[in-house]
C-alpha cells in the first residue's frame, strides 16, 4: 500500500457509496427548511437568521456525514491493514478526511447560492458566509473524525457522536455567525476569520494524532 | 547469531483482559522457516500475531527484526510484513482488481491476472466484493501473497473459509515462498498437509 | 530526580493503599467545613446592600461553579497523563470524577437559576457564566456517555482520556467564543458572578464554604476511585486479602 494508492481506493468507495453523499447534502437542505416552516416564512426572521440557519445545518450535517467514515473498514478489516500498513497512521486518515471534505462539502457550496436566495441573506453577506464556511468547515471534518473514531466500535453511534462532538463546534459556529453579522454591519470582520483559521490550523495539528490513537484502541 | 535470524522474539509478556496470554515467550524465526502457533481458542493466537504486527503492545519483551530492535518502532519491520487477520481486510465497495491495486499498486497487469487465475477469481476479477461468497472473498485477500514482495508472512487462521483445493494451493504458495527465502508464521488448526513446520504451543 | 515514586502513584494497589486512610477524614473535614460555611454564609453574613438575602446563594454558587471548572481541568490532565504514561490510575481517575463534575455542574445551573430569578426577574439568562458552565455540563456528559457505552475495558480507557484531552484543549476557545458572543449579544456586562469587592464577613464563610466543597469531592473522588480499583482488579490477589481482612 502506498499513500497513492490509498487515496484512490478512498475516492473510488466514495464514488461508489455516493448516495450517503446526496443523503448529506438532502439532510442539509431539510434542516434548512425547518425553518422557515418551522418559525416563520418572512424576511425579516430568515434575513436575519440566515447565516445562522446555515451554520445550524452546516453542523449537522456535517456530524451525518463523518459520523459512519471508519465503520466500513472497521467490519472489513481494512481498518487493521491501515494501522500495519508501514504508512503513518495520522496521515492516512488525514487523507481520508480531506477526500471526505473535497466530496462533501463542494457540492454544498454548489447548492449556497439558492440557499441564500431563500433565506433571504441580506446583500453584501454572501461572500463573507462563503468564506466562513470554506475556512471554518474543515475543522468540522477533522474534529467529527475524531468522534467517529471514538464510536467506531459501536453499532448505533450517531447520536453519541452528536452529543459529544457538537460541544467543540460551539466556537466554530459562534465566530462564523459573528463574522458574518460584522460584515452585514460593516464592521471588520477580518479577525474573526483569522479566529476560524487558527482553529482550523489547531484542529489539523491535533484531530489526526487523536483519531489514530483511539482507532489503534479500537481494533483489538 | 541475531543478524542471521529474521524475527526474534525475546521475553515477550502479553496481557489482555486481566489475563496473561503468554510470559516470557521467546523464540526467533529464521528465513525459510515455517512457524504454526497452536493452541486453544482464546489462549492468544491471534494477539501474538498481532503484537509482532505491531497493532497491540506487549507489556514487556523485546522484538528485533534482522537484529535492529523494533519494539517500539515497528515501520521496518511492517514495511516488510503482510499481515493477514481474520477480518479479510477487503472493501466489499470495489471490485477485486481494484483491492488488489489498492495493496499492491506497484504490480503489472500480468501478475495480477496470473495471480487471480491461480486461484480461479480471475472470470471475477472486476466484481464487485459484496457478490462474492466468504471463500472467494478469502481468496481475494490471499492474492496478496502472490503480489506482495513482503518477507515476512503473519497470517491469522488462513485456511478458514478454504475448500481442499484452496488449502493445496495456499501451502503451494507458503512452500514456494518460504524456499525463496521468506519466513512465515501462521496460526491454525489444522495439520499443515504438505509443508513442515515447527510448532510453539500457547499458553507459555 | 528519582520519577519512581511518580510511576509508583500509578499502580492501583499502591494508590489503593496510600489513599485509603485519606478518604474519610477529607470527607468529614469537608462536611463540617461546607456546613459552617454555608450556615455562617446564609444565615450570619450581612445582607447585601444591592441584592438583599438572594445574592447568599453565591456561598453555594461560587464553590460548585468552581469545583465543575477545576474537576474538568483535573480530567484534561488526567487524559493526557493517561496517554503520556500510561498510568494505570489515570482512567480510574476520569471514570470516578466525573459523574461528580456533572453534578456540580449542574448544581452551579440550578443556584444561578436561583440567584437570577429574583434580580432579573427570569430563571434563565443567558451570560456567558451561565452559558459556559451549560456547555461544561454538555461535555461532562459526554464523557460519562462515552464511558457507558463502550464495553471495552481499554478502549474505554483509551477514548475518555481522548475524549478528556481534546475537551481541555478547546475548554479556552469554547469559553473565549462564549463569552465573546455574549458581549455582542448582550452589552450590559452586568455577570452573575461578578464579585464587588466583600468585607471580610461576607468572603470569610466562602471560603469555608470553598475549601470545605474540595475538601468533601477530594473525600469521594477518593471513594469512588478505591471502589472502581476494587472492581477492576478484582481477580488480582491482594483485592481477595484486602476484602477478607476489611470488608467491603
Amino acid at each position: 500500500m502506498t499513500y497513492l494508492s490509498f487515496i484512490r481506493a478512498e475516492v473510488l468507495v466514495l464514488w461508489r457509496r455516493k448516495q450517503n453523499i446526496f443523503n448529506a447534502l438532502l439532510f442539509f437542505l431539510m434542516v434548512v427548511v425547518l425553518f422557515p416552516l418551522g418559525v416563520n416564512p418572512s424576511a425579516e426572521f430568515l434575513a436575519p437568521a440566515a447565516d445562522g440557519i446555515v451554520w445550524c445545518a452546516m453542523l449537522l450535517a456535517v456530524l451525518m456525514a463523518t459520523e459512519s467514515m471508519f465503520k466500513e473498514d472497521y467490519i472489513d478489516g481494512s481498518l487493521e491493514q491501515l494501522i500495519i500498513s508501514g504508512l503513518s497512521l495520522p496521515l492516512l486518515l488525514l487523507l481520508k478526511t480531506t477526500a471526505q471534505w473535497l466530496v462533501v462539502f463542494l457540492p454544498l457550496l454548489f447548492m449556497m447560492p439558492l440557499l441564500a436566495e431563500m433565506l433571504y441573506l441580506p446583500d453584501g453577506c454572501f461572500w463573507v458566509l462563503m468564506a466562513t464556511l470554506v475556512i471554518g468547515s474543515p475543522s468540522l471534518f477533522l474534529i467529527g473524525a475524531i468522534g467517529a473514531a471514538l464510536t467506531v466500535s459501536l453499532k448505533q453511534g450517531a447520536i453519541l457522536v452528536m452529543l459529544l462532538i457538537l460541544p467543540f463546534y460551539l466556537p466554530v459556529i459562534i465566530f462564523a455567525t459573528s463574522a458574518v453579522r460584522a460584515a452585514q454591519l460593516g464592521l471588520p470582520y477580518l479577525g474573526l476569520l483569522a479566529i476560524l483559521l487558527a482553529i482550523f490550523l489547531l484542529s489539523l495539528v491535533i484531530a489526526p494524532c487523536m483519531a489514530a490513537i483511539v482507532i489503534k484502541a479500537s481494533t483489538n | 547469531m541475531q543478524s542471521s535470524s529474521f524475527l526474534t522474539i525475546s521475553d515477550l509478556w502479553i496481557e489482555r483482559g486481566g489475563r496473561d496470554l503468554c510470559i516470557s515467550l521467546s523464540f526467533d524465526v529464521q528465513s525459510g522457516d515455517v512457524l504454526r502457533i497452536l493452541g486453544e481458542n482464546g489462549m492468544g493466537k491471534s494477539s501474538l500475531l498481532k503484537v509482532i504486527a505491531g497493532m497491540l503492545s506487549p507489556l514487556e519483551g523485546y522484538i528485533f527484526y534482522e537484529g535492529q530492535e523494533v519494539t517500539e518502532k515497528r515501520q521496518t519491520l511492517q514495511e516488510n510484513t503482510l499481515y493477514l487477520g481474520h477480518s479479510a481486510g477487503v472493501k466489499k465497495a470495489l471490485s477485486v482488481e481494484e483491492n488488489l491495486r489498492w495493496y499492491c499498486p506497484t504490480s503489472s497487469s500480468d501478475e495480477l491476472h496470473s495471480a487471480l487465475n491461480t486461484l480461479g477469481l480471475l472470470a471475477f476479477s472486476d466484481s464487485f466484493v459484496s457478490t462474492l461468497s466468504a471463500g472467494q472473498t478469502k481468496r481475494v485477500a490471499l492474492s496478496r501473497l502472490w503480489l506482495s514482495k513482503q518477507k515476512l508472512w503473519l497470517l491469522d487462521e488462513p485456511f478458514a473459509s478454504l475448500d481442499t483445493e484452496g488449502v493445496n494451493i495456499l501451502e503451494k504458495r507458503i512452500a514456494q515462498h518460504t524456499a525463496s527465502g521468506g519466513a512465515v508464521v501462521l496460526t491454525t488448526h489444522q495439520d499443515l498437509l504438505s509443508i513442515q513446520s515447527r510448532d510453539i504451543c500457547l499458553p507459555i | 530526580m528519582n520519577w519512581a515514586w511518580f510511576h509508583k502513584l500509578g499502580a492501583p494497589k499502591w494508590f489503593f493503599h496510600y489513599s485509603k486512610p485519606w478518604a474519610l477524614p477529607l470527607f468529614i473535614v469537608g462536611c463540617v467545613s461546607l456546613v459552617v460555611g454555608l450556615i455562617w454564609g446564609l444565615a450570619f453574613a450581612p445582607a447585601d446592600y444591592q441584592q438583599g438575602n438572594s445574592f447568599r446563594i453565591i456561598y453555594i454558587h461560587v464553590p460548585v461553579a468552581m469545583l465543575a471548572q477545576s474537576c474538568y481541568l483535573a480530567l484534561g490532565v488526567s487524559g493526557l497523563v493517561f496517554l503520556i504514561w500510561q498510568m494505570k490510575i489515570a482512567p480510574i481517575f476520569i471514570k470516578a470524577v466525573a459523574p461528580i463534575g456533572a453534578v456540580m455542574a449542574l448544581m452551579a445551573l440550578v443556584s444561578g437559576a436561583i440567584w437570577g430569578k429574583p434580580t432579573w426577574g427570569t430563571w434563565w439568562v443567558w451570560d456567558a457564566r451561565l452559558t459556559s458552565v451549560l456547555v461544561l455540563f454538555l461535555l461532562y456528559m459526554g464523557i460519562i456517555a462515552l464511558q457507558n457505552s463502550l464495553t471495552d475495558l481499554l478502549l474505554a480507557n483509551k477514548a475518555v482520556a481522548v475524549l478528556s484531552v481534546v475537551g481541555l484543549l478547546n475548554l479556552p476557545i469554547i469559553k473565549y467564543s462564549v463569552e465573546w458572543w455574549n458581549t455582542l449579544h448582550q452589552g450590559a456586562t452586568f455577570t452573575l458572578t461578578e464579585k464587588p469587592a466583600m468585607p471580610m464577613e461576607m468572603w470569610f464563610p466562602l471560603l469555608f464554604s470553598t475549601i470545605g466543597l474540595y475538601c468533601l469531592v477530594a473525600g469521594l473522588a477518593l471513594w469512588r476511585m478505591q471502589t472502581e480499583i476494587l472492581a477492576r482488579e478484582h481477580r488480582s490477589h491482594w483485592v481477595k486479602e484486602e476484602v477478607m481482612k476489611h470488608g467491603l
